[in-house]
C-alpha cells in the first residue's frame, strides 16, 4: 500500500469524526488531529481502533500516544503493515 | 509510569497538608453549603452507612465515577459520603479530584482551596504530556489506596442528562493501568436541577444513588478502554433512568 493510499484511507475515517469541513478540504500531513479538526481525545482512541480495524494492524497504547498529526497515523501505518 | 521521587513526594505533602488543615477549609466549605446556601442531602445518614459498607467490602482503590452537571458535584459529593470526623480520621476516603485548570487556578484563594482540598490540576485537550503527567499522578495515588473522583463525561453534560456522544475514555485507561480498581457509580442530582450550571440552585436538596462494581472487559489496550468507559456510562444512564422513574418523569 502506496503512502497516498494510506493518507486517503486515513482522511475517509476522519471525515467520519470531525466536524470542521474547511480543515477537511485541506488536511495535510502537517495538520493536527486534535487541534486543527477539533476531535477530542476519546474519539482519537476510536480513530486508531479503527486504524487496527482498516488496516489489519495492531497498535500499541504506546504509538496510539504519539499520533497527533495526520502525518504521524500514516507513517504509524506504513511501519506496520 | 514515570514520575519522579519529587513529584511523588510532592503529592505526600499535598495531602498532609490537605489533612492537618482539613478541619478549618473543611468547616468552611461544609458550612457555606449547609448554611449559607442551605443544601441538603436526602437520606444522608444511609448513603454515608452505605459508603462506609462498601469500601470495607473491597480491598483495592477505588474510582468514583459521577455523573457531572455543576462545578461543585465533587465538593457536594466528599460531603455526601462521610462525615468530617470520618475524614479527619482517615483522609485518604476523602476523594481527589482532576478539576480543569483553567477553571479553578485563576485566583489564589481557589488555589489553595484546590490545593489542599485533594486536586490534580488538569489541562483537557492540552499538550498531551502535561495531561498524562497528571494521570500519572492518578494511577500514583490509587495504586497507594487513595480514592479518586474522575466524571466519565468528561465535562457537565450539556443535556442535563448523561451525555452519550462526547464520553471520554480517561477513565478507562486508568481502570485498566490498577490492579483490583474498583469503580463507584455515583448519580447526583439536584431535585430541581434541569440542565448544567455552575453551583447548584439555593436550597437545593440532592438525590445521590451509588453503585460499586469491578469493570471486566474481554478486549486489551485501547479497546478495553473504550469498553471499561462504555461500562460505567451504561451504568450511570441506568442509574439516571432509575431516578427519573422514581420522581415520575
Amino acid at each position: 500500500m502506496t503512502k497516498d493510499e494510506v493518507f486517503n484511507k486515513i482522511v475517509d475515517i476522519l471525515k467520519r469524526y470531525s466536524k470542521v469541513e474547511i480543515k477537511l478540504e485541506n488536511i495535510s500531513m502537517d495538520t493536527s488531529i486534535l487541534d486543527d479538526l477539533k476531535i477530542n481525545s476519546a474519539r482519537l482512541v476510536d480513530i486508531v481502533l479503527d486504524f487496527e480495524d482498516i488496516f489489519d494492524i495492531e497498535v500499541a497504547d504506546e504509538d496510539a500516544d504519539r499520533v497527533a498529526t495526520v502525518g504521524d497515523g500514516v507513517n504509524l501505518i506504513l511501519a506496520k503493515i | 509510569m514515570d514520575l519522579k521521587l519529587r513529584e511523588k513526594f510532592a503529592l505526600k505533602i499535598q495531602y498532609l497538608a490537605g489533612w492537618v488543615t482539613f478541619p478549618i477549609w473543611g468547616t468552611f466549605i461544609i458550612s457555606f453549603m449547609r448554611f449559607i446556601r442551605r443544601y441538603k442531602i436526602q437520606h444522608l445518614r444511609e448513603i454515608r452507612k452505605q459508603f462506609k459498607q462498601l469500601k470495607k467490602s473491597v480491598d483495592g482503590p477505588i474510582i468514583i465515577c459521577p455523573n457531572h452537571l455543576t462545578k461543585i458535584d465533587s465538593v457536594i459529593l466528599n460531603w455526601s459520603l462521610a462525615s468530617m470526623f470520618s475524614y479527619m480520621r482517615s483522609f485518604k476516603i476523602f476523594s481527589w479530584n482532576l478539576p480543569e485548570r483553567a477553571n479553578f487556578f485563576q485566583n489564589y484563594v481557589l488555589r489553595i482551596l484546590c490545593y489542599l482540598g485533594s486536586c490534580v490540576p488538569i489541562d483537557r485537550g492540552g499538550n498531551r504530556n502535561a495531561v498524562k503527567k497528571s494521570l500519572d499522578k492518578v494511577i500514583h495515588l490509587l495504586r497507594k489506596g487513595h480514592t479518586i473522583t474522575v466524571f466519565p463525561e468528561g465535562r457537565r453534560s450539556r443535556t442535563g442528562r448523561i451525555d452519550l456522544d462526547n464520553f471520554t475514555y480517561g477513565v478507562g485507561s486508568l481502570v485498566s493501568k490498577v490492579k483490583d480498581c474498583n469503580v463507584l457509580c455515583v448519580y447526583l442530582r439536584g431535585h430541581n436541577q434541569e440542565e448544567y450550571s455552575g453551583i447548584p440552585s439555593r436550597g437545593a436538596r440532592f438525590y445521590l444513588q451509588m453503585e460499586l462494581f469491578k469493570p471486566q472487559s474481554e478486549f486489551s489496550g485501547l479497546r478495553a478502554t473504550r469498553d471499561v468507559a462504555g461500562q460505567i456510562i451504561d451504568k450511570l444512564v441506568l442509574m439516571e433512568q432509575s431516578y427519573f422513574a422514581a420522581v415520575g418523569q
